[in-house]
């Protein structure tokens, strides 16, 4: 590629990066999704734990599900937000009509979604320490990242599947913006580890990248993981759903073109 | 060079209930560059269909379509095609909560420019300069308006698509936009799509114009071609304190081909050309009474519209 192609797709994955920054900047609700729903759930569960008296590591284990949703769900938001700003603001024709790919919207949304995720996780860790004692970040900071990378991948995932559910069945699909999350998380642990769901739901449970990163951030914390190396099944999924997700978006993309569903969502 | 080419051009929504809706039928266009071409035709009769085809939103059933030379069924052609083309509607939609001068950021960033100066230029060009940092959903429908054709001649387009550009605006307004968008196509030689209801935006800014009407192109060329491939002439209306005799052979005159009576002593010419052949038919009217009114009209492209969508398809 040269240097003014590989320039031109720069821009192009800032655009949404720009756009998704300067939305939520002017959005009360965005910065209230940012740090209200994240600073409840982290009490509700640390004040269960303080009543329940339970110990450093098992209160680690819960949280640390309280946590990555928040983070997972922040991220995922400005992934499926991409094209709800534009199905919201009947242009999304403008945006399909621009070489821009499906890449460079996801790639652009997801650094915001990232950033919103870092500030969320750091917020969230700092009041777990300060106010009910447990250090969060007690790992060595490569494993931290390993852990919050693995998360922003499948936050990644649940966006790209969202945008593909409202190509498909367009506004129908906006309350997948808001409810993947909580089913996955379901799924992947969240409060309790895998082995107390139903055997055929754990094959569900493991096949999400979520679960086998939870594991890798509770190994830490005294908890045995259920497969060697969580971390590099964690992320072989999350690629291979990548490339799933990018050819699923190329055939929906298809399937409107065909259908005009591009034009209902301007009207 | 051709700009845009269609062939056998088909396109049939299908519904989730397979409800069949048949938009266009057999669309065969050719569209030179460097030229404003109308798409006129009653609602529903496909426009929006058929520019959305040519600006790759839609997948057409059937048929083929070339922009720039390039063919738009090759899904490796479609990045090069909307790098060199660009859209706008007239319902006046960007991204709410930015300005114009964010909104007009955003897409030249989506199209892998980052050029400020184009930015200030085209909101000088469109008045803008004043709106250009209040939020879009706080600006008038006409600056709306301007701030999405602003925005559709963002990436330097070699070929633009206005789809009903000066819908729903008052007619100052929607003057001073069509002087634009003439004022933009000298200046930058480029070729503009435009469908329209308006026969006055289609006189003023096209040189050719396409009827389309239930999914079939009916006519196409420029306004004389349109009008002569109708025969519909310009009328000659003369009331007269008398009475015309033997109205069956035109009063041999040259050049009209149909006398219409009508009520209060009112006859109408159908005449090939009004101004040729004025001066005899009003000296020859005046042999059997005296006039009292004279009237002139023109053929305009209201009456090939409403004569066209007449016609049984």
């Amino acid at each position: 590629m040269s240097f003014p192609n590989f320039q031109s797709e720069i821009y192009k994955t800032l655009a949404f990066a720009y756009r998704n920054i300067l939305i939520t900047k002017r959005n009360f609700f965005t910065i209230f999704e940012t740090l209200f729903w994240p600073l409840v759930s982290l009490f509700s569960v640390g004040l269960m734990g303080s009543y329940l008296e339970l110990t450093e590591d098992l209160l680690a284990f819960i949280m640390i599900g309280a946590v990555a949703l928040s983070v997972m769900q922040l991220a995922q938001l400005d992934v499926t937000y991409v094209l709800l700003f534009d199905i919201w603001s009947k242009s999304i024709k403008y945006t399909l009509v621009a070489p821009a790919s499906f890449s460079n919207l996801v790639a652009g949304s997801w650094m915001v979604g990232i950033l919103r995720g870092l500030v969320a996780f750091a917020i969230l860790a700092f009041f777990s320490q300060f106010l009910f004692g447990l250090n969060l970040v007690k790992m060595p900071i490569l494993s931290l990242a390993i852990f919050l990378l693995g998360l922003f991948m499948n936050a990644l995932i649940i966006g790209m599947s969202s945008c593909i559910f409202l190509l498909l069945f367009g506004y129908r699909a906006e309350v997948a913006a808001w409810t993947s999350t909580a089913i996955i998380m379901l799924l992947c642990g969240i409060y309790y580890p895998v082995t107390v769901l139903p055997p055929e739901i754990q094959t569900i449970s493991y096949a999400i990248p979520a679960t086998h990163f939870l594991e890798y951030f509770r190994s830490f914390y005294g908890f045995d993981p259920s497969f060697a190396n969580p971390h590099f099944l964690g992320y072989t999924l999350n690629l291979l759903y990548i490339i799933i997700g990018g050819i699923a978006y190329e055939l929906a993309m298809k399937r409107a073109r065909k259908t005009g569903t591009v034009l209902q969502f301007s009207e | 060079m051709i700009a845009a080419q269609c062939t056998d051009l088909s396109m049939v929504y299908k519904s989730f209930l397979h409800k069949e809706n048949e938009a266009l039928r057999s669309v065969n266009l050719k569209i030179e560059d460097n030229q404003i071409f109308g798409i006129l035709g009653p609602n529903g009769a496909g426009k929006t269909t058929l520019i959305s085809i040519m600006a790759t939103l839609l997948k057409p059933s059937r048929g083929n379509v070339k922009i720039l030379g390039m063919d738009i069924n090759s899904s490796k052609n479609l990045k090069r095609i909307r790098e060199k083309i660009n859209l706008t509607s007239g319902n006046p939609n960007l991204i709410w909560s930015l300005t114009p001068f964010e909104n007009l950021r955003y897409y030249a960033f989506s199209y892998g420019l980052n050029n400020k100066k184009k930015i200030e230029e085209l909101l000088e060009f469109f008045e803008l300069e004043k709106q250009k940092d209040i939020e879009f959903n706080k600006l008038s429908t006409g600056n709306k308006q301007k701030v999405t054709l602003a925005r559709a001649f963002i990436n330097n387009p070699e070929l633009v698509f206005l789809d009903e550009p000066t819908k729903g605006l008052d007619p100052g307004m929607a003057k001073k936009l069509r002087k634009k968008i003439k004022e933009y196509q000298k200046e930058k030689n480029i070729t503009i799509v435009l469908t329209t209801h308006y026969m006055a935006e289609a006189e003023l800014l096209c040189e050719r114009i396409a009827f389309i009407n239930k999914g079939r192109i009916v006519a196409e060329g420029t306004q004389n071609d349109l009008k002569n491939i109708l025969k519909i002439r310009d009328r000659i209306i003369i009331k007269i304190d008398g009475k015309l005799p033997d109205l069956s052979q035109k009063l041999n005159l040259e050049g009209v081909q149909l006398i219409e009576v009508n009520k209060g002593g009112k006859y109408t010419f159908y005449v090939d050309d009004s101004e040729n052949r004025l001066e005899k038919v009003v000296k020859k009217v005046s042999e059997y009474g005296s006039i009292k009114n004279i009237k002139i009209k023109e053929v305009d492209l209201e009456d090939v519209f409403s004569e066209l969508s007449k016609r049984d398809l």
